[in-house]
């Protein structure tokens, strides 16, 4: 195949595989990641970072290969917990006090006293009667679905869900169906094919490639008016939206409304690990039936510790969420006035998109690189082919000055090739 | 192979893939999506239905294709200037 032709295909084009042995790859990957631009891309994706994941940083550049201080506008270390003083401190002590594992699965012997105090504080602050830990957020969005959801049920996901919520779907051997991006006609449609099933509507709070919001009234209108039960995934929005930053829903004062809701310790929390919040008696049922739940340890001592510290600190007031909604606005104002695209954005999830030439994208990011700035292109399919991005995370701990110098960079070195 | 003889392989994959259709029920002017098919279901309709004509044609270019009727063409198209087919 010509090389120009190789960089059309994806990773979706090479899921059949025609190989003699289940141990080798198709022989047209093989062919297509050896091409420099996209052996590049893998390469991109996989340079260390030589600290923590906080705004500034070092990383091992793929450019290059040379060791570089960075602005990091990538990690989703979005309230900057992961190196908090309190956070660590927390940690530090569990540590010492636990040791680095917790040794069991949930179900047998992997529950310790900071699970259960954790567990409680979550479905406290997310004002449902219980909560489930998960030692990932993917485990708890596909445990949660696998484990309630049944053959003869209906899933009805967002098409811009996360790949989590579609395997746990198709585990669970519901008929699925995906509903057109907050277009509420598409949802209505869906909802009369699933007429007289049991049925579960999957959104999220604030959508992780294109940062908008879920329209959460008129999904819950629509889940009322057929009395379907409501899913929300706050991977993105927990501890940064609402008034006390219990999330999306708290924004739309429609908590009450939401069946089951999901979020993440890997991100605004700075640790690693999911839990789901619903009522106690599904709870208690699930901790019978969410495989990534009863058959995968449960999370590290001193993650649980660090993270309990980080609840703590995020809601004891808002000075974290007000400086990341500041920071937020202020990157936002500085974009859009460079005439870049940002989408649909209403969140700290910012795209910057550049359009369908990966080539360009992936010469951008090197670029910018080498100015101190570190963003991750973002391709198809992880998105439409003609919205080849860069996705920006922006943090509450981002300084006036980092955030001119990211603004500078951009200025210098995307602005004058996307008017190209 | 003539574009009904695509069109042909294409049900077929159809009725494999999904629950509940049956060939001759399927108007090509309509979508997959119209007989139930979600975004997993037609990825795994276009794979299979590819891979039986010894066509590879990027995801990414088909993203814009409306129908049944669009796809048989797009393949039409490349296998006569594929030399595989
Ligand atoms: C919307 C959404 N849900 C779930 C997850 C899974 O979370 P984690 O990365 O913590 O496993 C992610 C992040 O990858 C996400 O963006």
């Amino acid at each position: 195949m010509d090389k120009d032709q190789l960089l059309k295909y994806s990773m979706l084009d090479f899921f059949q595989n025609d190989s003699k042995s289940v141990l080798d790859p198709p022989a047209d990957f093989e062919e297509w990641y050896s091409h420099p631009l996209v052996s590049f891309g893998f390469k991109f994706a996989g340079q260390p970072m030589l600290s923590a994941p906080s705004t500034i940083t070092k990383i091992q550049s793929a450019v290059d290969d040379q060791a570089r201080r960075i602005i990091n506008l990538t990690s989703y270390n979005y309230l900057g917990l992961s190196t908090h003083p309190e956070v660590i401190q927390a940690a530090k002590e569990a540590l010492d006090k636990y040791g680095t594992g917790s040794s069991g699965s949930p179900m047998v012997s992997g529950t310790l006293d900071l699970h259960v105090e954790f567990a409680r504080r979550l479905a406290e602050f997310k004002q449902k009667e219980d909560c489930l830990l998960y030692s990932s957020g993917f485990g708890g969005n596909l445990g949660a679905l696998q484990g309630i959801l049944r053959k003869g049920d209906c899933i009805v996901i967002d098409e811009k869900g996360h790949r989590s919520m579609i395997d746990g779907g198709l585990i669970s051997g519901a008929k699925m169906y995906f509903f057109k991006h907050n277009d509420m006609a598409s949802l209505e449609q869906t909802l009369e094919k699933c007429k007289g099933k049991r049925t579960l509507v999957c959104v999220e709070g604030v959508y992780s490639m294109d940062g908008d919001l879920v329209k959460l009234p008129e999904v819950v209108a629509l889940c009322d008016r057929y009395g379907v039960q409501l899913y929300l995934d706050e991977a993105h929005s927990t501890l940064m939206f609402g008034e006390n930053g219990r999330g999306v829903g708290e924004h739309f004062h429609l908590e009450h409304k939401v069946g089951m809701t999901f979020g993440t310790l890997s991100k605004s929390f700075g640790g690693v690990g999911g839990f789901i919040c619903s009522n106690a008696r599904i709870i208690r049922y699930l901790r019978g039936y969410s495989s990534p739940w009863n058959f995968s340890c449960a999370i590290a001592p001193s993650t649980v510790a660090g993270l309990m510290k980080a609840l703590e600190v995020a809601t004891r007031d808002s000075t974290l969420r007000d400086k990341l909604q500041a920071n937020t606005a202020y990157m936002r104002k500085h974009i859009l006035d460079m005439g870049l695209d940002i989408g649909k954005s209403e969140s700290q999830v910012m795209p910057i998109i550049i359009g369908p030439d990966s080539k360009l994208l992936y010469e951008l990011a090197a670029g910018i690189q080498q100015r101190g700035l570190f963003l991750q292109p973002v391709t198809f399919p992880a998105v439409p082919a003609e919205t080849g991005r860069f996705r920006m995370s922006i943090s509450a701990q981002l300084t006036q000055a980092d955030m001119d110098e990211a603004l500078n960079i951009i200025k210098d070195v995307i602005v004058p090739a996307v008017k190209k | 192979m003539t574009k009904q003889e695509v069109i042909d392989v294409i049900k077929k994959n159809i009725v494999e893939n999904l629950d509940d259709i049956k060939a001759e029920d399927i108007d090509p002017m309509k979508s997959m999506a119209d007989y139930g098919a979600n975004s997993l279901d037609i990825i795994e309709v276009v794979s299979c239905t590819m891979r039986e004509l010894n066509i590879k044609i990027p995801r990414a270019e088909l993203a814009d294709i409306k129908n049944i009727d669009q796809l048989a063409d797009r393949f039409v198209q490349n296998m006569n200037q594929s030399p595989q087919a």
